[in-house]
């Protein structure tokens, strides 16, 4: 009956999902790692309501049917995988990615990927230590294997992921593998699974959206002693804000204008 | 039966039109590549009135009459959006300022020569493969992967290049570039993808044959003669890492909705005045004492 009112309704729907979404993305400002998520809106369903031929009178200028819309509805929300600026802590343990890529991680026996790279060596109980996430779960060599660090030994990570383990002085480095790194190629299939992780849905195929980085791979590098901050600017998202606050109230204001009609109607026969 | 009461009653009906429409155009801020509606309002077909009685009962005309008003028609408005930056590469946004011989076009897109023929700046649009396999046309270059590497809009329709078939990506967005006249470039080898992919931009030389499909898309109606596909000199440009924003301009939408809401209160006392005057004819006329 009153489409105004649909449409109203509808748009403050998506719209109040745009805010919780900006209001997760300013929430996670400190978040090493964090990659903000962005949406994409897009008009609803348009209705064309017949119109006779006779109705092809000079002066008008489209085809028949008087087309009606439905409002908008936020079709996708996207991960933002830019870069974060790194942080310099100098632990051995926190890695950080320049580049397209991610991390390997087991988690409860499947692999996920992050970027958030605070790692920790726990020490195991022969004395030997394991690159973990801050939750505690195993990170990946390029095998998809854990990587532990005999004792004594300190981890050293070049920029192109490969590790080694220098021990005492006079004693010669181990070799420990290469970190496992993958290249994402469709952002749009990575799920976000919590804690800072990314996965992929089931039943689609992993090589389609992720795939190993090659050893020599341009513009990646891994920083040994660095985090990668959030890539969150306050700045975009308060602009951000500011633009769908004021669509809501105007939204809200149609919303309202729409019910005053409906009263000036119930008030015919005042 | 006074005339004027269906005559307020159409008029109340053109004005919830006309403010679902400015509801609508509010609602998309926020759409990209969202062309604002216009609706268009037309009167009822005349009918002359005749006077009739009096002395010597002939009937003399008085004029022409019409009986109340309709909405006919939403127009879209084919202005340019404003650009956003986003730096996300599988956005695109179109920008196009096409000329035709001899049109100098006001800020509408419209250009009346001094015989009164009215021509409409084309436009250009991305071509995608609608739900029905027909070619549909759009603005919102929010594009995303599919599994399979083919370029969707944001619903899902694939997006066409200029040989007719979807454009399929297998390596990582971040390594494309997508130059003005939409051909797709790896930019670490600095050459074209394999298999030349181009976007299909297609230029609609009416804008107003457009139907709207909901979703972004349009429909092409008119004249198959109207379309072509993007030309060698055409004023286009496909800009990568940004999105066209809703050409709604909030100022106009308010004074529009407060004016369509006016308007349809003026009408509600219009039938109001019309109900007190039927009254006194059905209850004062003739009454006694």
């Amino acid at each position: 009956m009153n489409n105004s009112m649909i449409t109203a309704a509808a748009s403050m729907y998506s719209l109040q999902q745009k805010l919780d979404m900006i209001a997760d993305n300013m929430a996670n400002l400190n978040t090493a790692g964090y990659k903000r998520k962005t949406s994409v809106f897009e008009d609803l369903l348009t209705s064309v309501q017949p119109q006779e031929d006779a109705f092809l009178l000079a002066g008008r200028r489209t085809p028949p049917g008087f087309t009606q819309g439905w409002g908008a509805r936020m079709s996708a929300m996207l991960l933002d995988l830019t870069q974060g600026t790194l942080q310099e802590t100098g632990l051995e343990s926190d890695l950080a990615i320049e580049g397209n890529a991610l991390f390997q991680i087991t988690v409860n026996g499947t692999t996920a990927y992050t970027r958030h790279g605070a790692f920790q060596l726990i020490p195991l109980p022969n004395g030997d230590r394991q690159l973990v996430t801050a939750d505690g779960h195993a990170v990946q060599d390029e095998f998809g294997l854990d990587i532990i660090v005999p004792a004594d030994y300190k981890l050293v990570v070049s920029s192109d992921g490969v590790m080694r383990g220098e021990g005492l002085p006079g004693t010669l480095p181990i070799e420990l593998g290469r970190i496992g790194l993958v290249q994402v190629l469709k952002p749009e299939l990575l799920r976000s699974i919590g804690d800072n992780l990314y996965g992929v849905s089931e039943g689609t195929d992993i090589a389609q959206v992720v795939q190993p980085l090659e050893e020599e791979a341009e513009g990646v590098s891994v920083r040994q002693g660095f985090i990668e901050q959030s890539n969150v600017d306050l700045t975009t998202e308060m602009a951000d804000l500011i633009a769908v606050q004021r669509a809501y109230q105007l939204s809200a204001r149609a919303l309202a204008s729409a019910e005053q009609m409906m009263s000036m109607a119930n008030n015919l026969r005042g | 039966m006074l005339r004027g009461l269906y005559t307020a009653a159409s008029g109340m009906m053109a004005q919830q039109r006309r403010h679902d429409t400015v509801t609508n155009n509010i609602a998309n801020l926020n759409t990209p590549g969202f062309k604002a509606m216009n609706q268009a309002t037309r009167a009822f077909p005349d009918m002359l009135v005749s006077a009739m009685g009096g002395d010597n009962m002939r009937s003399k005309p008085i004029g022409r009459l019409t009986l109340g008003a309709f909405a006919e028609e939403n127009m879209m408005s084919m202005i340019q959006g404003d650009l956003m930056l986003t730096n996300r590469p599988q956005d695109l946004a179109l920008m196009a300022d096409l000329l035709v011989d001899g049109a100098v076009f006001d800020a509408s897109g419209k250009y009346v020569d001094e015989n009164g023929n009215v021509t409409f700046q084309p436009q250009a649009f991305f071509t995608v493969q609608g739900p029905d396999g027909q070619q549909h046309y759009t603005r919102n270059g929010s594009f995303r992967t599919a599994e399979d590497g083919t370029l969707l809009t944001a619903e899902g329709y694939a997006v066409l290049g200029v040989n007719g078939q979807p454009i399929q990506v297998n390596i990582s967005w971040d390594q494309v570039y997508v130059d003005e006249a939409g051909v797709l470039y790896d930019r670490a080898l600095g050459e074209q993808l394999p298999g030349n992919p181009q976007l299909l931009i297609t230029v609609v030389n009416n804008p107003n044959d457009l139907v709207r499909h909901g979703s972004g898309t349009f429909q092409y109606m008119g004249d198959p003669a109207g379309i072509r596909q993007m030309a060698e000199g055409d004023r286009i440009q496909v800009q990568q890492g940004y999105l066209e924003r809703s050409n709604v301009d909030p100022g106009q939408s308010m004074v529009d909705l407060m004016a369509a809401m006016r308007l349809y209160e003026a009408n509600q006392r219009m039938i109001q005045t019309i109900d007190t005057s039927l009254g006194k004819a059905v209850n004062e006329i003739g009454k006694i004492g």
